[in-house]
């Protein structure tokens, strides 16, 4: 647990002083900020507004901003030659990759936290359905930590960030739109199991529309553990090679 | 206490260490001495728990690599290669960080001393990225001692910083010696040789030698090195005038020049002269090189 805290916390460190994490957490209120912005004005008078507006973009941004928030947790590490360090700490390989994942989540939560502002500035205006808006929340949440799971293991193959980051973007878009290949089987029946296997089909149909369902979180949470499991029998196979 | 019995380690089907085994007592310094690619890198990995072996048994204070793992990362404190750092920590912070995962819950006395021994305290709130080589090579050592390990491992620590540094470096390994096992590794035969209390050359994954620096010195060290570049003469005539002088042995080309070996203490940069002024050649280098186990492996190679 110890040693968990402490490489959680060098990294969480290393976010708030990096510029590139600053850039993402800008770019992140930029883009939810616009949207919210535009919606805003559009659906005043014509639509009631959209209380999973800002969960359902970062569905997709999240695909391209995790990456980028986990690639250089790992790889760096790699290149720098302070896993060796790191490896021979009296610490196991699991405690690493954990905190590790556990700094990327805690930074991704405080940006979508910064996002909850646009929330408050709804609530004056429109009267949105606030529990609408909690679940979607939440789901995003999940989802979000999923995704950064998936960007860390990538970041644990190689040393090269750019490529663990591109690598990780393959993936999340396959699990993302991986049920487009039902479709091109043509098969009702596939494309449901399918469906029900990507980062899309536990958010789009239920968290997004206001629905919090158990086997969506278990789904997210699945995700985690098998990636940050696969991290580590990476890690682990460093050792025997 | 380092105990090595018949240790194995293969990568694929190569064997990076074939068969190796040593001692290394408390109060004692032993030297791991081989060319590039001897195996030293790979036998102290496999000590620090970076990786299995793939035969023979390891134990560290007592304990199994292999069955005591973590028991056996507490105990020891470790400098690699290339000495790894957070480039983008503080120098205080970079330490306290190491301190505290190898299990010290209020380390900040010990950290404080290592940077007062490292003459590291005024930089203590400077990033590492700013701290050149030779401070790098410091901050490695302070690394691998803050939590006063009983075993001290490091790999090459005098590799790439300047002459005064390694002086430093090596008189600080001594230092060492009162409350630690430490091993060295090197492929400098001189370096060992001021170091270490014991020497174990290793070659190709295998032990060719071990015993004290002046039992090995007497078998391995060849008198003296002399590196010289002339031009005037083709290289080869250079070569045949060079290997004309009595008092040298050995001939071996090396850069733009030769260098000259003499199993005597004899000064052959005066005979090298004599040469350029009968032959009107012109010297363009002329200097003492270090011996290293490499240029012995290479002359035993080049004799064959
Ligand atoms: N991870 C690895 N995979 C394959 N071969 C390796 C690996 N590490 C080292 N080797 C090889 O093992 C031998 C010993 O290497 P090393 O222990 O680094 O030697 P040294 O530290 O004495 O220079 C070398 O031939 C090297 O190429
Ligand atoms: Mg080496």
């Amino acid at each position: 647990m110890r040693a968990i805290r402490l490489i959680m916390q060098r990294e969480l460190a290393q976010y708030f002083s990096s510029p590139l994490a600053y850039l993402i957490a800008g770019a992140f209120l930029l883009l939810t900020g616009v949207t919210f912005y535009s919606d805003l004005n559009f659906s005043l008078g014509v639509r009631p507004v959209e209380p999973a507006l800002i969960p359902n973009l970062l569905a997709q941004v999240m695909i391209v901003f995790a990456p980028l928030l986990t690639m250089r947790l790992l790889s760096e590490e790699n290149r720098e030659g302070t896993m060796e360090l790191l490896l021979t700490a009296p610490v196991s390989d699991g405690n690493i990759v954990f905190g590790k994942f556990l700094s990327a989540w805690a930074y991704y939560t405080f940006i979508l936290l910064l996002t909850l502002l646009y929330q408050f500035i709804l609530v004056n205006i429109a009267l949105p359905d606030i529990s609408h808006t909690i679940a979607a929340y939440l789901g995003i949440w999940m989802y979000g930590g999923a995704a950064l799971a998936v960007g860390l293991l990538f970041s644990a193959t190689t040393e090269n960030q750019i490529l663990a980051a591109f690598m990780a973007t393959i993936a999340l878009l396959l699990l993302y739109y991986g049920d487009s290949l039902g479709r091109v089987v043509a098969s009702a029946d596939l494309a449901y199991i399918l469906f029900n296997l990507t980062l899309q089909g536990h958010y789009a149909a239920s968290f997004a529309i206001g629905a919090v369902r158990a086997e969506d979180i278990v789904y997210y949470a699945g995700l985690i553990v098998v990636a940050l499991f696969i991290a580590i029998r990476v890690i682990e196979s460093k050792r025997w090679r | 206490m380092i105990e090595v019995k018949n240790l194995v380690k293969r990568y694929g089907t190569f064997s990076a260490v074939n068969n190796i085994s040593f001692e290394a007592a408390p109060g004692e310094i032993v030297g791991l001495l081989g060319p590039n690619g001897a195996g030293k890198t790979t036998t102290m990995r496999i000590l620090t728990g970076f990786m299995p072996p793939s035969e023979g048994s390891v134990k560290v204070e007592g304990f199994d690599v292999l069955e005591n793992s973590m028991e056996v990362r507490r105990r020891v404190g470790y400098m690699p290669e290339r000495v790894p750092v957070y480039l983008d920590m503080t120098v205080h912070g970079y330490l306290t960080f190491w301190a505290k995962l190898r299990g010290m819950k209020q380390p900040n006395t010990q950290v404080n001393q290592m940077l007062e021994r490292f003459s590291l305290g005024d930089r203590r709130n400077k990033l590492v990225r700013s701290l050149s080589k030779g401070l790098r090579q410091r901050l490695g050592l302070a690394q691998a001692l803050v939590h006063n390990p009983p075993v001290v491992i490091l790999d090459e620590p005098t590799i790439g910083i300047d002459p005064q540094q390694v002086i430093e470096v090596r008189e600080t390994v001594r230092a060492l010696r009162e409350n630690h096992t430490v091993l060295f590794s090197s492929h400098i035969l001189s370096e060992v040789e001021q170091v270490c209390d014991r020497v174990i050359i290793i070659h190709k994954g295998k032990i060719m030698a071990s015993g004290t620096p002046q039992q090995l010195a007497k078998k391995y060290k060849p008198g003296v090195h002399l590196y010289v570049s002339l031009s005037g003469r083709s290289q080869s005539e250079i070569r045949a005038l060079l290997e004309s002088l009595p008092k040298v042995d050995n001939v071996r080309e090396q850069a733009a020049g030769f260098v000259l070996s003499s199993r005597t203490d004899a000064d052959l940069r005066a005979d090298v002269s004599s040469i350029i002024a009968k032959h009107q050649l012109t010297l363009l280098e002329m200097r003492l090189v270090e011996v290293t186990l490499e240029d012995i492996f290479l002359n035993i190679v080049d004799k064959r």
